[in-house]
């Protein structure tokens, strides 16, 4: 049994992005680059997963975990990071051919590699904290032809039916429960789990731990269907949104905000 | 419109939602006449994310084919069970997926550019498609019209392909009402909501006691729950209660689509947060730039002056 995690490296939401001067992109400089906060869920679940069946077996049947992420140089900060975690190994879809992808381009990229790699079962953020486009997952599951649920918030992995039991978020306040032939690509939602922080024993071992860096001709796919190539939208502009419209905004110091809002509100007799 | 218009086809999900209005009023946008390919499970048999993306390509395939020299556009309404079919579709079609957006025009060319929202809301992308075949799905609010647009003419029902098994590719085993709460928030007349920006569990008490204060339920934001901060019975949004109070109180809360689908029916939003360009303050109808541990104590003290305690 093996399990796949694919992860995206996104920058920083917390900090402030600046547009750059050619106004279609983020500037990449003095930015910082974090695992995208469900993509931390998968990798948390994935590892929930092997303990439990560690903890069942006596780890006989242990899962292998591996983590697949495309991107440039700086993305091997991040699977070091889940390799730190206690991920076995890592997959780097590494070439200029993956540059400038979509989620189809990617999904088809990271679909071959998790295929090459034989995994029964691949993990996947429900949406990227940058794009939120919430597609390469399920175009993974399309490319391979295997069955998929989105926005997860439960798993359990039955290894002798080969088959995982998911739960489904869905509109007003109700869940679906689904079983799931293996293989099969799961997109899970956050706050199905809290992630855990690596410890410096991980941190060290993470270090000693394979990562294999592969391309195009590694996984058997045609440049011209990735990356910029194979992308079917083009960004042509990123802007500030207008923050127009809104009402009345408040000025001065904590304590004379605070006392102007409470004389409007009680113009309004919200109080 | 003097270039060729395209085909649009608008899609409902019979008993999945509302969402097929503004796919009409975008869809009217880009061109006259749209067609309606409708997916019911009656005919389809239980939704799965497989079939219901082949049964449909199938059927915009056969009429993007019969009208060879014109592009095509797919709009769905942004519910759940489309996110997770609708990258599928686009897949088997060789389309370009624009996912949840919030505006579209036409550039000096003619082409099409969609507007979407990118990094959770702080910035908007506007993304021009690469194939002759889009499949959009369209954000809740963000297409409205004062008239009633006129109901398409042509009205098809989406049927399995004579080809096609029709085994989904997964079981469904039940459904189950996600965790209950004793917190009565969706007949609150004030509401205080914490977001990520309160900064931990330990500081939760600053909107507490607000809420205290101003004899307000206290909601929060996905984070806030996902985080452990507070119980899942206190989260507003889409995935959670859906408020419409006299008084929401948005401490720390950016103003994600997902949130504002649960508490832009409030009557009065006051927004607190340290980001002027925060998307929250463009519904506010007060907002206050500045730290929520200093603007929120100082409120929760002058409402406690005022009652005397
Ligand atoms: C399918 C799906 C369903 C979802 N459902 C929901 C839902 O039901 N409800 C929901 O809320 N979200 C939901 N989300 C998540 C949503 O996309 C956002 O991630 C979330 O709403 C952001 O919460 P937030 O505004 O608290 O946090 P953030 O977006 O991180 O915003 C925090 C804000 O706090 C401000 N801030 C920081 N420090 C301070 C300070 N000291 N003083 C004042 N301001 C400060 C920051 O400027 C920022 O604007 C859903 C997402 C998905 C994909």
């Amino acid at each position: 049994m093996r399990i796949g995690v694919c992860i995206k490296q996104v920058p920083d939401t917390d900090a402030h992005p600046r547009i750059a001067d050619s106004g279609d992109h983020i500037d990449d400089d003095d930015l910082s680059w974090v695992i995208s906060s469900c993509d931390l869920c998968a990798l948390e679940e994935a590892l929930l997963l092997v303990e439990a069946v560690e903890e069942e077996e006596g780890g006989i049947d242990r899962p292998e975990l591996v983590v697949f992420s495309l991107g440039p140089a700086r993305v091997e900060e991040a699977l070091r990071k889940a390799l730190a975690l206690g991920v076995d190994r890592a997959v780097h879809l590494e070439d200029a051919a993956f540059r400038g992808g979509d989620a189809m381009a990617d999904g088809r990229a990271l679909a071959a590699a998790v295929d090459r790699e034989g995994c029964d079962l691949v993990l996947a953020g429900a949406q990227s904290d940058d794009l939120g486009q919430a597609a390469t997952p399920a175009v993974i599951a399309g490319t391979l032809g295997r069955p998929y649920a989105w926005l997860v918030i439960a798993v359990e992995l039955d290894a002798a039916s080969r088959s995982v039991r998911a739960v489904r978020e869905l509109e007003g306040g109700m869940n679906e429960v689904l079983r799931l032939e293996l293989p099969a690509v799961l997109a899970v939602q956050a706050g199905i789990n809290k992630p855990r922080f690596a410890s410096l024993r991980g941190t060290l071992q993470a270090r000693r731990k394979p990562l294999e860096k592969v391309d195009c001709a590694m996984l058997g796919v045609e440049p011209g269907q990735v990356g910029k190539a194979g992308a079917r939208i083009e960004t042509m502009a990123v802007r500030v949104p207008p923050t127009g419209g809104g009402g009345l905004r408040i000025a001065g110091d904590a304590a004379e905000a605070a006392a102007e809002l409470l004389a409007h509100l009680e113009r309004e007799a919200l109080l | 419109m003097s270039r060729q218009e395209p085909l649009v086809w608008i899609v409902e999900n019979v008993g999945s939602g509302p969402g097929s209005r503004e796919t009409l009023v975008c869809a009217q946008l880009l061109g006259s006449d749209p067609r309606l390919a409708r997916l019911d499970e009656d005919r389809l048999g239980p939704y799965s994310p497989g079939v219901f993306a082949k049964a449909l390509g199938a059927l915009i395939a056969s009429g993007s084919r019969e009208r060879k020299s014109r592009s095509t556009v797919v709009l769905l309404p942004h519910t759940y069970q489309v996110a997770e079919f609708a990258p599928r579709l686009a897949l088997l079609l060789g389309a370009a997926y624009i996912p949840s957006i919030s505006g579209v025009h036409r550039d000096g060319e003619g082409g099409l550019r969609f507007r979407r929202s990118i990094l959770q809301a702080r910035l908007e992308a506007e993304v021009r498609p690469r194939a002759r075949t889009i499949v959009a799905t369209v954000q809740s609010g963000a297409f409205s019209s004062d008239e009633t647009p006129a109901p398409p003419r042509q009205v098809v029902e989406v049927c399995l392909p004579a080809d096609m098994e029709p085994r989904p590719e997964r079981e469904i085993l039940g459904r189950e009402a996600a965790s209950a709460g004793g917190v009565d928030l969706a007949g609150a007349e004030r509401i205080v909501t914490a977001g990520r920006g309160v900064g931990g569990a330990d500081q939760v008490s600053v909107a507490a006691d607000l809420a205290a204060a101003l004899d307000a339920e206290l909601g929060a934001s996905r984070p806030v729950v996902d985080n452990g901060w507070l119980p899942r019975e206190h989260q507003v949004g889409s995935s959670g209660h859906l408020v419409a109070p006299k008084l929401y109180v948005a401490l720390g809360v950016s103003g994600s689509i997902q949130h504002l689908m649960g508490m832009s029916g409030s009557r009065v939003i006051v927004a607190v947060n340290t980001d002027p360009e925060a998307p929250i303050f463009s519904l506010a109808h007060y907002g206050i730039v500045g730290d929520l541990h200093d603007v929120a104590p100082a409120l929760t003290g002058l409402l406690n002056e005022r009652a005397g305690r």
